[in-house]
């Protein structure tokens, strides 16, 4: 099939879909690709780190880093397949998507399985699947095709109102775990992309405005250990056996590292069990303190990498839906990134979002994967990247 | 083909969101810097106290043996129940104080409160529950379901051990926890919180040579608490053994006839000391009643506290040196000497005691019979009353003079009463050696000869221990040297080595002629011999004196129901090595009944002389082992 063929088969009306083999796999973002591999990387070296040397954990501690290398290959797997489709046929299927999703969450909440007090994950074949990781991609498509399709009413009030009654149901889902984290994972991704696609500002504004002043109320519909995480991170010390332990063992573990790091598998608050979840929730300060300054710089560094590369794609998408969707993951990832690190540092309060690529944990990775497979596709179905 | 609007991509909100990105990493950076490079050393301090846990190692107190190495004082392993807070969840707390403290017999709301505390003050280390050890099955019982006793641990502990405990309480005191004022001065000589402490008698007395020193490990350890590994080490040292001068075998045999009169109920009380008059070692000391020390150690119940301060004849008190009571005519050796050294008497002074009542100023002074003409010797022999009542305070019906009670006090004083001995003993008495001057003092009257008379034959106002009484005449006994009474021999240290001999020390030799202590040892053979404590069947050349001094009431019976009878018998004694004057006496031994009943006495059979004829017999003669 010749090159001009398929040019007029993208300028015709009807559904525009190229086929998977049609494009070219050097047309991939490199920028991207490169990010993306390096961070898995980087997150399997650290899942080693952590695990291995754990002396609280019980059983082989190399299982990890196989299950984490092994989730890596699928991710990656995902990752290609993913982009070889063309992302339109997401556009096509975004109502499918969004029951999916709303599908999904709601089989956790029926026969997901409990662990530290939320019920988060589904056991499948003795693997277990946090489907809310899965679901905030979802969402990004179904929000995605939504902001589009109102590409020229984006500037209406009942977009934004449209929008939040999509966002809705998967928040109250997610919060229901309960997850007040992932839910607010799904709010960030909304004012991220209701923020590229273009919605007034005022709106946007107000939402905020409207959501503080109901912090009261929202207060005391939090659970008790929901707000003792809030009252501590204003004041750990204030109980610091306590609320405020976990915090303060994390500031420890960060501070300690210095700035080089005491040496991969070499810290002592993470293998000793002063790092509460240390292989996933406070991964970031077992990292801080093996690798030090240094390390989490590095980390930041691939980060940004990944995100203005994520950006670029946005900006050169073929159309609005391509450009929302790298929108929503940038959103997604930033959000996660920020709250993950700045709970490790006390700059926020704890809340159990895993840090991207870093975590260990298969739904997350293979998540992302899933999401920068579908950046992929638009950055190689950007206009200007076609063959020849 | 391209696209033809490309009205969706607005690049000022992608600047906007290009420059969110930027400033939350540099937010980060900046924050991250802050805590790694600037703050960097401080939160490794907090890591290493997180990590690094330095844990005291108990060391083994000393043992307290006999001279012959018997064992008076060991140590038993045993178990104490700790509890670590943090590993209690909340919610179960008062159930496992329930369960606990109907096992180890403790309130289950002590149980919570201690564990409360100890959650306030640091919920990661361990807070011993158990008040006394705890029993081996129950101790299987908690390790053994574990489940059933979330941070609950058991902990090897070593217990204080007293052998023949009644026996050798009043000796030996007990050890017990440091108090938390104490802590907070014994802190920087080693001690630790959860630490024991001599409380009294040895115990108390030697602290510091059975005090073993502590050794440490550094743990590491995880949020858990639990131990990873040991990071460094230093063994404890364990205390110095302490070698009495007390021999097991006459601490017995005294034991065996003093305990049976107060369990007949003969008398209520009882005291026998024995010493060496060559150089002051005490080779035994008795008291009873005796309380069991082993009480103290495994956590004495408000029962048992309610018995020992009940008793009226109070227990704990040793009372060889803690208490003090008139001498009877013990002291008649004082008056002797006094009256032999100042010139009044010598061997042949004589007194005719013709009647046995003395009528001064219209008050009567008796004798317990007429004995006729006595010279010092049979006036001693037979603790003729009148021979001392002129000796002492001479007769102003015949214008004959006494040496008087300044002369007394001086020769008294002397010989050790009215101050302490210095024995190795927490608690000991003073006793009162009255003088005109005490008595302006005390009562703001004058001396009156009445006095005279009473203190000549040990009555009125003098009073004694036990221990001043006999070491008077070991003093006697040795020719005139005042040897400090004490009961350590020497400090064995834990590799077995001799780390420390206890001198004999004199306190003074005292100034007493020779010949006037060579005559009282002859009058006091003289008082076995012939007199007032005649030892049929004598196999040792015993010498000694008797004295009976009567108090209160003979009626009634005190609160246990025992007879009070008002009777002290005493009999002060020592064994010359053979039957001589020569100041040769390797042991001397005062025993004393309280409240001895009154027909024991009225056929002068004081049974406190009977009683050390069967002991020095038993002890001299009979088999060694």
């Amino acid at each position: 099939m010749s090159v001009k063929t398929l040019e007029m088969r993208r300028s015709s009306a009807s559904p525009l879909h190229d086929r998977p083999h049609e494009r070219r796999l050097d047309q991939v973002d490199p920028y991207l690709l490169i990010a993306t591999l390096l961070l898995i990387g980087y997150g399997l070296v650290m899942t080693y780190a952590v695990t291995v040397e754990s002396r609280t954990l019980t059983g082989d501690p190399m299982q990890f880093v196989i299950r984490g290398a092994l989730w890596a290959a699928i991710g990656i797997a995902v990752m290609v397949v993913v982009a070889m489709f063309d992302y339109a046929w997401l556009g096509t299927f975004a109502p499918l998507v969004y029951l999916v999703m709303l599908g999904l969450l709601g089989v956790v909440l029926v026969i997901g399985t409990s662990s530290l007090g939320a019920q988060r994950s589904v056991n499948f074949g003795g693997l277990s699947f946090q489907f809310s990781e899965v679901a905030k991609v979802l969402m990004i498509v179904v929000l995605a095709k939504f902001f589009a399709d109102r590409g020229d009413k984006i500037g209406s009030p009942l977009t934004i109102l449209g929008a939040l009654v999509f966002l809705g149901p998967a928040v109250l889902l997610v919060y229901r775990q309960p997850d007040l984290g992932t839910s607010l994972v799904f709010v960030a991704i909304f004012f991220g992309m209701a923020f590229m696609a273009g919605a007034r500002l005022w709106q946007l504004v107000g939402i905020i405005a409207i959501a503080g002043a109901a912090m009261p109320a929202i207060w005391s519909f939090l659970k008790p250990y929901q707000q003792a995480r809030l009252t501590a991170f204003m004041d750990p010390y204030a109980d610091p056996q306590g609320a405020g332990w976990n915090i303060i063992q994390s500031l420890i573990a960060v501070g300690s590292g210095g700035p080089t790091g005491k040496g991969l598998t070499a810290g002592t608050q993470s293998p000793l069990g002063y790092l509460p979840i240390a292989e996933s929730d406070f991964v970031f300060a077992g990292l801080a303190e093996d690798l030090g300054f240094m390390g989490a710089v590095i980390l930041f560094a691939l980060y940004i990498l990944l995100l203005f590369a994520a950006l670029r794609v946005a900006f050169r998408a073929r159309d609005p839906f391509g450009m929302l969707l790298a929108s929503g993951v940038v959103a997604m990832l930033v959000f996660q990134i920020v709250v993950n690190v700045g709970m490790a540092i006390s700059l926020m309060p704890v809340t159990g979002i895993p840090l991207p690529f870093i975590s260990h944990g298969g739904s997350s990775l293979v998540s992302i994967c899933f999401a920068l497979g579908v950046l992929q596709s638009v950055a190689m179905r950007r206009p200007g990247a076609e063959i020849g | 083909m391209r696209s033809a609007s490309r009205d969706f991509i607005r690049p000022n909100r992608f600047i906007a969101m290009a420059m969110v990105v930027v400033l939350v990493f540099t937010g980060l950076t900046v924050r991250l810097w802050d805590l790694q490079v600037t703050s960097g050393t401080h939160y490794r301090d907090l890591a290493e106290q997180n990590r690094v846990l330095r844990l005291a190692v108990e060391a083994e107190r000393g043992t307290i043996v006999d001279r012959n190495g018997k064992v008076l004082a060991r140590n038993l392993p045993g178990f104490a129940v700790t509890v670590i807070p943090v590993d209690v969840p909340r919610a179960k707390q008062v159930e496992l104080a329930t369960r606990l403290g109907a096992l180890i017999a403790r309130d289950p709301k002590d149980v919570s409160e201690a564990i409360n505390v100890q959650r306030a003050r640091n919920p990661y280390e361990p807070v011993k529950i158990s008040l006394r050890p705890v029993a081996r099955d129950v101790a299987l019982l908690l390790t053994e379901r574990g489940e059933m006793f979330p941070g609950v641990r058991v902990e090897a502990e070593s217990i204080r051990s007293y052998a023949d405990a009644v026996l050798y309480s009043p000796l030996l005191g007990y050890v017990g926890p440091v108090t938390e004022e104490e802590f907070a001065a014994l802190r920087d000589k080693g001690y630790l919180q959860t630490d024991l402490i001599g409380r009294t008698g040895l115990e108390y007395e030697y602290e510091e040579w059975l005090r073993g020193q502590y050794g440490w490990r550094e743990i590491e350890r995880d949020a858990a608490q639990r131990e990873i590994k040991q990071l460094a080490y230093s063994s404890p040292t364990t205390g110095n053994s302490v070698v009495l001068t007390i021999d097991d075998r006459l601490q017995k045999l005294i034991e065996s006839e003093l305990k049976k009169g107060v369990d007949q109920d003969l008398f209520t009380q009882a005291v026998g000391i024995a010493m060496n008059p060559q150089n002051g070692e005490i080779l035994a000391m008795y008291s009873n009643p005796g309380y069991d020390n082993n009480w103290f150690i495994n956590g004495i119940t408000p029962e048992q506290m309610a018995q020992l301060n009940g008793d009226d004849r109070h227990p704990l008190v040793n009372k060889a040196i803690g208490d003090i009571y008139p001498p009877g005519s013990t002291f008649k050796m004082v008056t002797g000497l006094s009256a032999l050294n100042e010139g009044v008497a010598n061997r042949n002074t004589i007194v005719n005691v013709t009647s046995n009542v003395l009528s001064v100023g219209g008050f009567n002074f008796y004798d317990w019979r007429a004995h006729g003409s006595l010279d010092f010797v049979n006036g001693f022999a037979h603790s003729s009353d009148i021979y001392f009542y002129t000796l002492g305070g001479g007769n102003p019906n015949t214008g004959r003079a006494g040496v008087g009670p300044e002369a007394i006090f001086k020769y008294g004083s002397e010989l050790g009463f009215g101050a302490r001995t210095g024995i190795d003993l927490p608690g000991e008495a003073t006793g009162i050696m009255p003088s005109p001057e005490w008595k302006q003092q005390a009562f703001d009257e004058a001396w009156t000869i009445g006095n005279t008379y009473h203190e000549s034959i040990g009555q009125g106002f003098v009073a004694v221990t036990p221990l001043q009484l006999l070491n008077a005449y070991a003093i006697v006994a040795n020719g005139g040297t005042f040897y400090q009474p004490h009961l350590l021999k020497e400090v064995v240290g834990p590799q077995g080595k001799v780390v420390f001999t206890q001198q004999p020390k004199v306190v003074r030799k005292v100034d007493i002629k020779p010949e006037n202590l060579t005559l009282l040892r002859e009058s006091a053979r003289r008082v076995v011999t012939i007199g007032h404590a005649f030892m049929p069947n004598a196999k040792l050349p015993i010498a000694g004196k008797t004295g009976t001094a009567e108090f209160g009431s003979s009626a009634g019976k005190d609160t246990a129901g025992r007879n009070k009878l008002g009777f002290h018998n005493w009999f002060v004694s020592f064994l010359p090595k053979a039957d001589n004057t020569d100041p040769t006496a390797e042991i001397a031994m005062v025993i004393f009944t309280f409240d001895s009943s009154r027909s024991l006495c009225e056929n002068c059979f004081n049974p406190a002389v009977g009683m050390t004829q069967r002991i020095l017999e038993s002890y001299v003669l009979g088999a060694k082992p």
